[in-house]
């Protein structure tokens, strides 16, 4: 198995509907072993997106090789997916259910049944095992979900907004689970519209509105490329106002002792630190980084769009 | 292969595991049994009392052998009627005085017999209840011989001499067919009928499963989990697959509970004299077959229903034009059934959408040429192959499209690009 290439590729998809171009030309390529988000305003093209990378859309044009294959049946089994609209048949026991979803994966039902023990245990849904879906409670419902996506020991995750509906406390269980399956060799690929979500877990990010792509990078690389340039230091004597006025400062703000500096792109600092600290006494002097959440919402404005 | 033994296991454990299929399978003839047998042995039962009952005979001549007769009349070895003194007095006061006792409840009816009642053959009776028909045409038929007798009587005949010469006639009607001869007394129609009913209701109600299972997968998403892990080829075979086997096996418990009742019931119909009908070997392998075929190509369009719509209220429109081929077959058996050969019968019986149900009825009554039944299953064949293709584009697109429900042209272009 080759680990140093691709978990998955997108190459100019696009899918429209009815008229209505839900992705177009998206490129997009997920290394091995990352942990990658996608991300976009509701109707971005997210869902639309991992749809088609399970199958069960097909692109207008454009290619898709998930794991080396290109996408269809080949991969299918290899691979674990939640879309964002959960579902289990109702009437069928916990236990049926999960080997069913597995055999649908090509496992055995007895392996099945053997591996989904363990996780019944951990999840605190062993005494569970013979009831109907429909007796669980919801939150419940999505532990079993969860399970059945990982039951056939997946190489990529597919997870379409998989915080979506939970508790605290179910978000913390799926991030633990999911961060072991990673942990394990798993290239997890997610969706998602909540920030915090994406910037807590995932190294790799690409955003996308209205079904193109805006940006994409590392974590890292994202912030230092579209994060802008911006200080803030904090006054403990002396009057700031110089600082509206000088050189390479486009804006400022001012609250309480805090004053916060948009530079312009590209330009040092560090005169402007030698130049406050002769002239005011500091508390504080620093780098603001931006969170994804600003770069996102400026990103997508930017782009003629609500985020 | 094993992903779509597991759809068919889960589409038929699911079905045959539930409660109403249970009561479906064991309910289901008891109550089709009862619904045939109960109304007569009711009926037969709940005579009880003898019928109060007067005659009025304004003619004078034929009132008191009515009365005779009518108590001489017995039904079930008792004497079923109770026959009260008209009284004394003018037409106009008896009739009064019956109308009265009848209201009171003291009388069930009466006879009239008016002026000129032999001469024109008319009678009335008048009751609080009218509708008691095996009483009525009982009083219809002692009134009727009466009559007759006292007019060959007035001929100069002898009643009972004449009786004799117009004996009825007693005719024997035999089924020749290869396998020999049988004498068949009305049971063979009464198979067909049976047979074509539970091939109907079947196919009806399986391929109405069929889509609620659909509906169902679609409105809580499960599907799509499903159709990741699977092509939406496998899922939809499978689920004509299982539910198909759930259809045979219903039929098949019908089948023995119908065959524990034909034990039963032979005995009671042997003293009876009439003669049940076997079911050869070759009819139920038909049965079988024609169920499938049946079910495949309306399953294949109530699969269809169940992808466009997203809800069994929205399914109700749509549905419509699938069950209308089936509801029209089914009427069409007196057709075929009067004439099994004729031009017509044969042309309805090669129609892929009547093959299953009337080349089977008329296989219940002839044996059609055989080039006739391999038509009609190639034709059949041909059909279901290309309506599930067209099933299975309209069921991969449809399957993930919620909201509004499509329109007609909007799943004709889901056919042509999916």
């Amino acid at each position: 198995m080759n680990t140093n290439g691709e978990a998955l590729r997108l190459e100019a998809v696009s899918k429209s509907f009815a008229g209505h171009a839900a992705v177009q030309e998206l490129t997009l390529g997920v290394p091995r072993g990352s942990v990658f988000g996608l991300l976009g305003p509701n109707g971005a093209g997210k869902t639309t997106t991992l749809r088609m990378v399970m199958d069960v859309l097909a692109p207008d044009a454009g290619a898709i090789t998930v794991l080396g294959q290109p996408a269809g049946a080949a991969a299918r089994d290899r691979v674990g997916y939640m879309p964002e609209e959960r579902g289990l048949y109702p009437r069928m026991h916990v236990d049926e259910q999960l080997a069913f979803l597995a055999e649908l994966k090509g496992l055995a039902r007895a392996e099945a049944l053997r591996r989904a023990a363990p996780w019944l245990e951990r999840l605190g849904l062993a005494d569970w095992r013979r009831r109907r879906v429909n007796e669980l409670s919801k939150g419940m419902q999505q532990k079993v979900q969860l399970v059945a996506t990982l039951l056939h020991d997946p190489e990529l995750l597919i997870l379409d907004e998989p915080m979506s509906g939970l508790d605290p406390v179910g978000m913390d269980v799926v991030r633990d689970v999911l961060l072991e399956a990673h942990a394990r060799g798993c290239t997890l690929v997610l969706s998602s519209h909540q920030m915090e979500t994406v910037e807590r877990l995932c190294d790799r990010v690409a955003l996308i509105h209205r079904g193109r792509l805006l940006l994409e990078g590392t974590v890292a690389e994202v912030k230092r490329r579209h994060g802008g340039n911006r200080v803030a230091l904090v006054v403990e004597e002396g009057d700031p106002a110089f600082l509206w006025g000088w050189p390479g400062v486009l804006a400022a703000r001012r609250e309480g002792a805090r004053v916060e500096l948009d530079l312009e792109p590209g330009a040092d600092p560090q005169p402007l630190l030698r130049e406050a600290a002769a002239r005011l006494r500091l508390a504080r002097f620093e780098r603001v980084e931006p969170s994804l959440h600003q770069i996102f919402v400026a990103r997508v404005t930017a782009a003629g769009g609500t985020a | 292969m094993t992903r779509l033994w597991a759809v068919v296991r889960r589409e038929y454990l699911e079905r045959v595991r539930s409660k109403a299929f249970l009561v479906g399978t064991l309910v289901g003839p008891v109550l089709l049994g009862a619904l045939m047998v109960g109304p007569g042995a009711l009926m037969s039962r709940q005579r009880g009392q003898p019928l109060r009952v007067a005659v009025v005979d304004a003619s004078g001549r034929l009132g008191a052998d009515v009365e005779q007769a009518l108590r001489e009349r017995r039904a079930d070895g008792q004497p079923r009627f109770d026959v009260r003194p008209a009284g004394a007095g003018s037409l106009e006061e008896r009739r009064a005085r019956l109308r009265q006792q009848v209201l009171a409840g003291e009388l069930d009816g009466y006879v009239l017999l008016p002026d000129g009642a032999l001469e024109r053959s008319q009678a009335e009776y008048h009751g609080r209840n009218v509708s008691a028909v095996m009483d009525i045409s009982l009083i219809d038929r002692v009134v009727e011989e009466r009559l007759q007798a006292r007019r060959l009587l007035d001929a100069g005949l002898d009643p009972e001499r004449v009786q004799a010469a117009q004996r009825r006639l007693d005719l024997k009607t035999v089924k020749l067919s290869e396998r020999g001869e049988r004498e068949d007394r009305g049971a063979s129609f009464l198979l067909s009928m049976v047979l074509l009913m539970a091939l109907y209701t079947s196919v009806a109600m399986w391929g109405a499963a069929l889509m609620n299972g659909v509906i169902e997968e679609k409105s809580n998403r499960v599907v799509e989990v499903v159709v990741s892990s699977v092509p939406t080829t496998t899922l939809f075979a499978g689920k004509l697959l299982g539910v198909g086997a759930v259809g045979l096996t219903q039929l098949s418990a019908w089948a023995v509970v119908a065959g524990g009742f034909g034990l039963v019931g032979s005995q009671a119909a042997a003293l009876s004299g009439l003669k049940l009908p076997e079911v050869p070997l070759h009819l139920l392998l038909f049965f079988v077959l024609f169920f499938l075929l049946g079910f495949f190509l309306y399953g294949a369009l109530y699969i269809s229903v169940g992808a466009a719509v997203n809800s069994q209220q929205e399914a109700q429109s749509l549905v419509f034009p699938v069950i209308l081929p089936l509801v029209v077959g089914v009427m069409f058996f007196p057709v075929v059934l009067g004439s099994p050969d004729s031009r017509l019968s044969v042309a309805l019986s090669l129609v892929p959408f009547w093959t299953p149900l009337l080349m089977f009825l008329r296989m219940t009554v002839v044996t059609p040429p055989a080039w006739q039944v391999a038509l009609g299953l190639a034709l059949t064949l041909l059909s279901i192959a290309g309506l599930t293709w067209v099933a299975a584009r309209i069921y991969r697109v449809g399957i993930l499209m919620y909201g509004k429900r499509p329109t007609f042209p909007e799943i004709l272009r889901w056919v042509r690009h999916s």
